[in-house]
């Protein structure tokens, strides 16, 4: 292919067309409208399955459940498995935890990434450096800082409360909202900046007046986003809280796994009680999410 | 308005976030890099100057080492399959918008699935007795007997990854869908007029322009698949045997489980050299995979 996007070589083409080989089969199938819907099929029969077969077992009788791990219930269905959950263990309280974190880690996150993003996209606060920080800190396996942040939470005297954990979700998650605001503060033109400047605005009421309304689908993306990661966080939520009082929903429901003869009805309840405000999230904000994620992710 | 103040802004805007990253990763490096040489524990932190003991000790550990060839293989495996079912569904959709639109809202659910939720399901799906793999398996007569998938040495690991790609095969998809989409249409309606086959104008027009940012896909994956820690903690623990041992696991048994942090802190470092030569070379190797597909 030459610079103005033609071909050089149009008997090469020929040749092509011609000889009928295997990706000539396998383009054919896969483009074919009939490939295309089997191809989709599959795909969303994959992803939808275990998030059925959870939601079906969790609507099984117990003694269905030990009997028969068919993908659709074929006794009665009941809601003793929901009882229970909400019955044997402080549910409630772990999603209120979970809630109270995610939320008020998210609001800090975007109060601290918002400017930092603008600072160092307009006026290159920090050059290189600081944006290879912030994505060198992302790509760092948390386990390898879980030691020293167990000892500095500890130090304070946050251990095992939700302001220890939410305060260490807000760090954790500072990267990930960085590189998210990136790509849509960097499509605001400068121009507009500048004729704010020119009027008086202040650095701060520019990025508040000029630059955030323009920002603000970014700013939902990244929030869920935040939010999401948050509620889902495992690790540190893990060393981190060890009571009732400041356990998440993931480290409550996790006990279901270590104990002897498991629960499985009981279990798929409770994690589909974590699992159904998510999903509902994400159906809300889908076309914003998926903008998000995709924009941020293949920048070079 | 205050000019002076003013100049300092943009300093004042990244302060808090500069402050975050000394707290969550420079101090916590260097007080790794400080226990590292001592034989604390969680009680005791900073006990016993050992100098090198523990980096000796982690060369002859057969378990760490096990531990970080599984984590490669893992992120290896699960990325390279990843991207590819994500590469191809994404081709296949990309003309397809209604269809690839209801695809990116599903797509959002196995990655936004909370990890543990995620672990507990597979748990099901491969409990020998309960579950739903062996249901059908025994029902369609593939097996006789029921397989504890999380419980055979040989079958434990591929069935982590397969929640691993499960949750994570979407998010490839809607990277690489992304980047199809925003190829420039001039080139293929110059292609369909010289009448180029599906196939030709694939391997001509399509690899070479994507090639660039799902190599970046791959490479961010691959990145990420090596923090794995979730699944294994939910699904094995590590077991049977330490079959499914990776970097993670490792450092949090020895730290959390064993709480002999002095170790612990060596092998972290040893992970961090590890994925920071890793990245490098990954980097360098992106730049030769570039300059090979563009020719």
């Amino acid at each position: 292919m030459n610079k103005n996007g033609t071909f050089d070589n149009h008997g090469e083409t020929e040749e092509i067309i011609t000889r009928k080989d295997f990706g000539y089969y396998l383009s054919h199938i896969l483009l074919g409208r009939g490939g295309r819907i089997v191809l989709l099929l599959i795909f969303t029969l994959s992803i939808l399955i275990p998030i059925i077969y959870i939601a079906s077992t969790s609507l099984k009788e117990p003694i269905e459940i030990r009997t028969s791990g068919a993908l659709f219930p074929t006794g009665p269905i009941t809601s003793i498995n929901w009882i229970k959950a909400f019955r044997n263990v402080p549910l409630v309280r772990y999603l209120f935890n979970s809630t109270v974190v995610a939320f008020f880690s998210t609001l800090l996150v975007l109060t601290i990434a918002i400017p930092t993003t603008y600072s160092i996209i307009r006026f290159k606060t920090g050059g290189w450096f600081l944006p290879a920080w912030i994505l060198g800190t992302y790509v760092m396996p948390p386990i390898v800082v879980s030691i020293p942040i167990f000892a500095m939470v500890k130090m304070v005297g946050l251990q095992n409360t939700l302001l220890g954990l939410l305060l260490v979700h807000t760090m954790a998650n500072m990267p990930i909202a960085v590189w998210l605001l990136d790509s849509y503060i960097r499509a605001i033109p400068k121009e507009l900046e500048q004729a704010a400047w020119i009027d008086g605005y202040s650095r701060w009421e520019t990025l508040l007046r000029v630059v955030f309304p323009l920002i603000r689908p970014g700013v939902l993306a990244t929030g869920v986003i935040c939010l999401i990661l948050s509620w889902n966080e495992f690790l540190f939520a893990l060393i981190l809280t060890y009571g009732v009082q400041s356990n998440t929903f993931p480290i409550g429901i996790s006990r279901y796994v270590g104990e002897h003869g498991l629960q499985f009805g009981e279990m798929s309840a409770a994690a589909l009680a974590g699992i159904v405000p998510i999903y509902l999230l994400v159906f809300l904000f889908s076309r914003n999410l998926v903008e998000g994620l995709t924009r941020g992710g293949v920048k070079g | 308005m205050n000019g002076s103040l003013e100049k300092y802004t943009p300093k004042l805007m990244v302060l808090p976030t500069f402050l975050i990253l000394l707290i969550i990763s420079l101090v916590p490096l260097i007080y790794v890099l400080g226990i590292s040489f001592t034989a604390s524990t969680i009680a005791k932190p900073f006990n016993d100057f050992v100098w090198f003991e523990n980096y000796k000790k982690a060369f002859t550990d057969e378990i760490f080492g096990h531990s970080l060839v599984n984590t490669l293989l893992f992120a290896f495996i699960v990325t390279t399959i990843q991207t590819f079912l994500g590469f191809v569904l994404a081709f296949t959709m990309q003309r397809e918008r209604t269809l690839s639109g209801v695809l990116r809202t599903l797509a959002l659910l196995p990655l936004f699935t909370p990890p543990v939720a995620i672990a507990m399901i597979w748990r099901l799906i491969y409990d020998p007795n309960q579950g739903l793999l062996n249901y059908y398996l025994l029902n369609w007569g593939l097996s006789s007997t029921p397989i504890a998938f999380l419980g055979e040495r040989t079958l434990a690991f591929p069935a982590i990854m397969l929640a691993d790609i499960w949750q994570w095969t979407p998010f490839c998809f809607l990277l690489c869908l992304a980047a199809l989409q925003s190829l420039p249409r001039d080139p293929y309606e110059a292609a369909m007029v010289d009448g180029a086959s599906a196939w030709y104008v694939f391997r001509r027009l399509t690899l070479p322009m994507v090639a660039p940012q799902i190599i970046v896909i791959f490479l961010f994956r691959f990145l990420i698949a090596l923090k794995v820690f979730d699944l294994i903690y939910m699904l094995t623990f590590g077991g049977p045997g330490n079959a499914t041992q990776v970097a993670s696991f490792y450092i949090y048994r020895v730290s959390f489980k064993q709480f002999q942090t002095g170790y612990g802190g060596a092998l972290s470092i040893l992970v961090l050299i590890l994925i920071s030569i890793l990245a490098t070379l990954l980097t360098k190797g992106r730049e030769f995979l570039l300059s090979k597909v563009e020719r």
